[in-house]
């Protein structure tokens, strides 16, 4: 604008006028050329600015980055007012500085100066928020560096500061300060600067002013805007952060709902599981669960483990009208358990009867189901006993808190037994006026499949595998198998199955079950015969796959002083037994208690028959042969005799006739001194003093008066019963009760066996015999190597090997040819 | 011509901050001259001017209310010689603060506040307003 108008200044007769005036246009028009011409000049100017106005508002405000703002700003004003220099200045964090966000003009000077507020020109503006224009600036420096001298030369030195730098021209003449406000606020400060003096009028502020207004709001809304779109950013990342968030908690919830699911299905499998199928016996138990839920009494389910007693007990509690709580109580853990029950100490109930109070309050209106209730503590059982009977409040024992408990109880024990031997509690007795016996997986074997259908089912969605089934070998495999463990072990096979399976069709391997029937170093392989409380497994060696036999026997004692007395006592009498060197004593390879309690012996494996076997299948044997097995007995039993060691239950299942190389009819004593089991009879003992042992048809009369001196003359009598069955295939006392057994062993003269057999029996063979059938003791053979001395001298025709060799390859070629494994 | 209101075209020039000289006399006759930094304009019929060191001025006015000022217009190259008569003193206001706000921003950044200040903006009523000719003019 170097032809400005405004350099040289209004006419004084003009009035002063406002900014949006048009002078002259509705002024008279003098017919003076110079006023015609300084008229059109000022109309071309106002022009001139009003175009440039007009366009800084588009400009300015067609954009929102603020560079393009700066600029045309720094450009808008150069053309209005031609100071060649000009910066835009904002303020800084913390307000105490303006830096330079823009400049113009200058040739050394770049962006990122820095005022502070209230010093100089500009600091002075931000400041005050007012324009300032000084147009004397040399002037005022040099009147200020004057009055500075004045006052260094008068002393006052002191009372001086330094001199602070700013942006701008270090010679400018004339600045115009312009700040850049939205209500109030301070935006920024628009700085010009010329070297020269230069006037700047009313008319120039008012310019500049609504330039000043038209940046401020420019810049002011760019930042709003820059603001507003790191707000919309950051809000965009937040939601996706908050989304993703979102999807992977609500991964997560499903997740857990799918174990939810899983282990909802997983408890109505262990619940279904067990009634699955069709066999009689199922059927009978799914009459037997709808019989009893119409019923109140307490309900006892018998069972082996794993067979599915709380199963039968969540189906007869389903079944029933009852509305209240399902509460199980595992007994063998109230030991454990009631240590979290606060105590009164001035309360007489124990901490595991307060637990038991608080499950029975809990269980109002619905089922207590006491599981493996034989091990409930003794001193508990009383007082559940009086609540069953009255229906009394457990806790107080007050009769007026009547209970509406329906309680079920469950136990491994073989109560039927229990009840004959008349060692029930009076809790147990109470108990088992109801029951429902909970058969055993071997039991149903139909069932299998069906339950195998069932698990892998469930299994597979649980573990999220795709399977078909089992193969016919696997399903074969599980259908014979003997499954000790029952429906929680094949649950539990076929779980393994799943987990190792790498096709859709399941495999199970002679490993994954000999890995649940394991004893010590040993793997049981098959169940060679069961009875009573025990079974005989054939097994074998981890590592030395030596074939084995192992012998299982579940304890008759709960657990605690009683069970660690018995286990105690296995111990000794197994490393008694260990310790016998004859060859005609079965070989003690191994013994200990398993996890579930049960004792186990491993002993050697013998291929052959027990003479009980060989005369029930083939009729009694010759003098001579009897002799030959009585001699090796009485080998076997002399040591044991020596040791003071009394087998106290010798009879013809436990002397085993084996092929040992090439010798036939080798004979070996079981169960040595260990634990007495009687398959087919409910007698099994252990050989504590006191305790009736033995099997009645071969028991000496001094063990049916349960003496507590017995020596090995007991065997000896045992042993002239087993001879007995072996030269006439009959018992010596023929008797239906084992009490009337017991008692002609005790007042009963045996019949000589001669006049039994119907082969001819040796007389001095019977006279060995008679006398060691003998009431009294001390009329018997001394020993069992003094019966053998005598036996040896029976006369008769030896029984050699060549004769035992064709009796076996005649009457058990199976054995004869088989070798073990 | 000489007036006793202050033209407009006088305005921009006192705004501006043009340097002026101004001339005092004490009681007993003596003048003193000194240079002013402002002379505000204040309406047609009053001028501030900013006191600041001038002790030798302010007592001759506090004598002699009667005040000779010379302000020069640099753009029209134009001298005008301005007959005051001190009427007050003001040390707040709008009139105290624009004033002050030039003055404070020279000071600021010369190491001067404190020091430079404005202590008063005086408030004469002018007598006369005399437009001089330029010096080249003149020559």
């Amino acid at each position: 604008m170097s032809d400005s108008p405004r350099e040289h200044g209004h006419p004084a007769t003009e009035p002063a006028r406002g900014a949006g005036e048009s002078p002259g246009v509705h002024a008279r028009v003098d017919a003076n050329p110079e006023e015609l011409a300084r008229r059109t000049a000022e109309l071309a100017r106002k022009a001139a600015e009003f175009q440039i106005l007009r366009r800084v508002s588009s400009d300015i405000n067609s954009t929102l980055d603020l560079e393009e703002i700066y600029d045309v700003a720094l450009r808008t004003m150069d053309e209005l007012f031609e100071f060649n220099h000009a910066n835009i200045l904002l303020p800084e964090p913390g307000g105490e500085t303006l830096a330079v966000v823009a400049s113009r003009g200058y040739e050394n000077q770049a962006t990122g100066g820095r005022v502070r507020i209230g010093t100089g020109v500009i600091g002075v503006v931000a400041q005050k928020r007012k324009m300032l224009h000084v147009n004397n600036l040399g002037q005022q420096r040099a009147y200020a560096a004057a009055q500075r001298r004045q006052m260094m030369r008068s002393g006052r030195a002191t009372e001086i500061g330094d001199a602070v730098p700013v942006p701008g021209l270090p010679n400018a003449e004339s600045q115009i300060a312009i700040p850049l406000l939205i209500r109030d606020e301070l935006i920024g400060v628009f700085s010009i600067e010329s070297p020269v003096r230069r006037t700047f009028s009313e008319h120039d502020r008012e310019l500049v002013t609504i330039v000043a207004n038209q940046i401020a709001t420019a810049i002011h809304n760019a930042r709003l805007y820059e603001e507003r779109r790191r707000a919309a950013e950051a809000l965009q990342a937040a939601n996706v952060s908050l989304e993703a968030r979102v999807a992977e908690r609500t991964a997560a919830l499903e997740r857990e709902l799918r174990v939810a699911e899983e282990l909802l299905s997983d408890a109505r499998s262990r619940v279904e599981g067990p009634l699955i199928g069709e066999s009689a016996t199922v059927h009978a138990l799914r009459d037997a669960i709808a019989r009893e839920a119409a019923r109140t009494e307490p309900l006892l389910l018998t069972g082996p483990p794993g067979a599915g007693k709380e199963a039968v007990a969540h189906a007869v509690h389903g079944a029933s009208r009852l509305r209240g709580p399902f509460i199980f109580v595992s007994c063998p853990e109230l030991h454990t358990q009631h240590r979290h029950v606060p105590v009164d100490s001035r309360s007489a109930i124990r901490p595991e009867g307060l637990l038991l109070a608080s499950k029975l309050e809990l269980a109002s209106g619905g089922t207590l189901f006491l599981e493996a209730v034989h091990e409930l503590p003794l001193e508990l059982q009383p007082a559940l006993q009086k609540m069953l009977e009255n229906h009394a409040s457990f806790r107080s024992g007050d009769e007026s808190h009547v209970s509406d408990v329906r309680v079920i109880a469950s136990t491994t024990r073989d109560v039927a037994r229990d009840v004959q031997s008349g060692r029930l509690t009076p809790l147990f007795r109470l108990l088992s006026r109801n029951r429902i016996v909970v058969p055993a997986l071997a039991d149903r074997r139909e069932d299998i499949p069906a339950l195998v259908d069932h698990f892998v089912r469930r299994l597979a969605r649980r573990f999220g595998r795709v399977v078909d089934g089992v193969s016919p070998e696997a399903m074969r495999r599980l259908e014979t198998y003997m499954w000790p463990g029952n429906i929680r072990e094949l649950r539990t096979v076929l779980e393994r199955a799943i987990l190792v399976s790498r096709g859709t069709v399941l495999e199970i391997d002679e490993e994954l079950l000999d890995e649940k029937l394991a004893v010590g170093s040993y793997r049981l392989v098959s169940l060679l015969g069961s009875g009573g409380m025990g079974e005989v497994w054939l097994a074998r060696h981890r590592l030395l796959a030596r074939p084995a036999a192992v012998k299982l026997i579940r304890p008759d004692a709960q657990l605690g002083a009683a069970h660690d007395q018995l286990v105690r006592r296995f111990q000794r009498e197994a490393q008694v037994t260990a310790g016998l060197r004859s060859p005609h004593t079965v070989q003690l390879y191994d013994f200990g208690v398993n996890d579930g309690g049960s004792f186990y012996y491993v002993m050697e494996f013998l291929e052959g028959l027990d003479l009980h076997q060989i005369v029930s299948r083939f009729g009694p044997q010759p003098t001579e042969r009897v002799i030959t097995f009585l001699r090796q007995a009485c080998r076997s039993l002399a040591e044991a005799h020596e040791h003071g060691l009394v087998h106290r239950d010798i009879k013809p299942a436990n002397l085993f006739v084996t092929r040992l190389g090439p010798e036939y009819d080798y004979l070996k004593v079981l169960d040595f001194g260990i634990v007495k089991n009687q398959p087919g009879q409910d007698a099994t003992m252990l050989s504590a003093q006191g305790i009736l042992q033995g099997t009645p048809a071969f028991m000496a009369p001094e063990l049916v008066f349960g003496e507590s001196r017995v020596d090995g003359r007991a065997d000896l009598y045992s042993l002239a019963c087993s001879a007995y069955w072996l030269l006439t295939g009959q018992l010596l006392f023929p008797a239906s009760t084992p009490a009337e057994m017991l008692l002609h062993h005790v007042r009963t003269s045996p019949v000589p066996p001669s006049q039994v057999s119907e082969l001819p029996v040796a007389r001095e063979l019977e006279a060995i015999l008679m006398m060691c059938l003998e009431k009294d003791p001390a009329k018997r053979p001394l020993s069992a190597l003094d019966l053998d001395s005598q036996l040896a001298r029976v006369p008769c025709e030896p029984w050699m090997q060549d004769r035992a060799r064709a009796w076996w390859e005649t009457h058990a070629p199976d054995v004869v040819a088989r070798r073990s494994f | 011509m000489r007036t006793t209101r202050l033209p407009a075209e006088i305005r921009p020039v006192l705004d501006n901050g043009v340097p002026a000289v101004m001339v005092t006399c004490s009681a007993d006759g003596v003048p003193n001259a000194t240079v002013l930094s402002q002379v505000y304009y204040v309406d047609e019929t009053h001028a501030a001017l900013s006191f600041q060191f001038f002790s030798k001025t302010i007592r001759n006015v506090r004598e002699n209310p009667r005040a000779y000022v010379c302000v020069f217009d640099i753009t029209g190259h134009a001298s005008w010689a301005l007959q005051l008569e001190f009427q007050r003193s003001e040390t707040e206001g709008p009139i105290f603060d624009a004033m002050e706000m030039q003055i404070e921003a020279i000071a600021s950044a010369t190491g001067m506040s404190g020091i430079f200040k404005l202590r008063a903006a005086d408030i004469y009523r002018v007598l006369s307003v005399e437009r001089l000719p330029s010096p080249e003019a003149a020559s």
